[in-house]
């Protein structure tokens, strides 16, 4: 499933080899997210599954839950594919990508 | 005031008026950042347009009224998460206390996850 989703591809400084945000188009704070990520530069690719077909969003989104055993909700960052922020602290974030 | 037309598609100035008239008629303030507050409004805009009702623009909806019911703004969770975090999931409607704190609303926790209202 994963290998299929088209996702959007950002930034240059690759603080981790992959950071991989899921977000939804309308949401405040995955817009927030987004914007964190690019005054950083940080390297990250995104993709919005509001936007996708309902049942391949509701298969990323049962494959997100079982994969990382968390309820899902956004934006769901994932970074190299084990560990996962949900929601957006921008606090939290910084402390993440090791940002002062 | 000219209020739109049931079932017909609805502009980001209607979306506008409905949270303008929620929150006045609660006694609640919106998002202070007129940018934040147009993504939200947008946000909502676009889900009415895409599912037939308001469903909050921070959850991810099934397009299904019977299921979405509970995210369907203002949610049945603005309260208790207002009572708190000072303000509603999506960040849309803060407290009257919370607003004049100054202070800028973050995510907060699903209470949705939790099954409490």
């Amino acid at each position: 499933m994963e290998d299929t989703l088209q996702f959007t591809t950002e930034g240059e400084k690759e603080i981790f080899d992959d950071v991989a945000l899921y977000a939804l188009s309308t949401c405040g704070f995955c817009k927030m997210s987004i914007y964190f990520l690019r005054t950083h530069k940080i390297k990250f690719r995104y993709i919005y599954i509001d936007q996708l077909d309902m049942d391949v969003k509701q298969n990323v989104k049962s494959g997100l839950k079982e994969k990382f055993n968390v309820n899902v909700g956004f934006p769901f960052l994932v970074i190299n594919e084990k560990d996962v922020l949900v929601g957006y602290k921008e606090e939290e974030w910084k402390e993440k990508f090791q940002i002062k | 005031m000219v209020m739109p037309e049931p079932g017909k598609e609805k502009t980001s100035e209607d979306t506008r008026t409905f949270v303008e008239m929620v929150a006045k008629k609660n006694g609640w303030h919106l998002h202070p950042d007129e940018m934040f507050l147009n993504i939200i409004i947008d946000g909502l805009t676009v889900n009415y347009n895409r599912y037939g009702y308001f469903s909050c623009p921070c959850r991810d909806a099934d397009g299904v009224r019977e299921k979405d019911g509970d995210i369907i703004c203002p949610c049945h969770y603005c309260l208790p998460d207002q009572k708190e975090h000072g303000h509603c999931y999506c960040g849309l409607y803060l407290t009257g206390e919370f607003s004049r704190s100054g202070k800028k609303p973050g995510s907060i926790p699903e209470r949705r996850f939790s099954g409490s209202e």
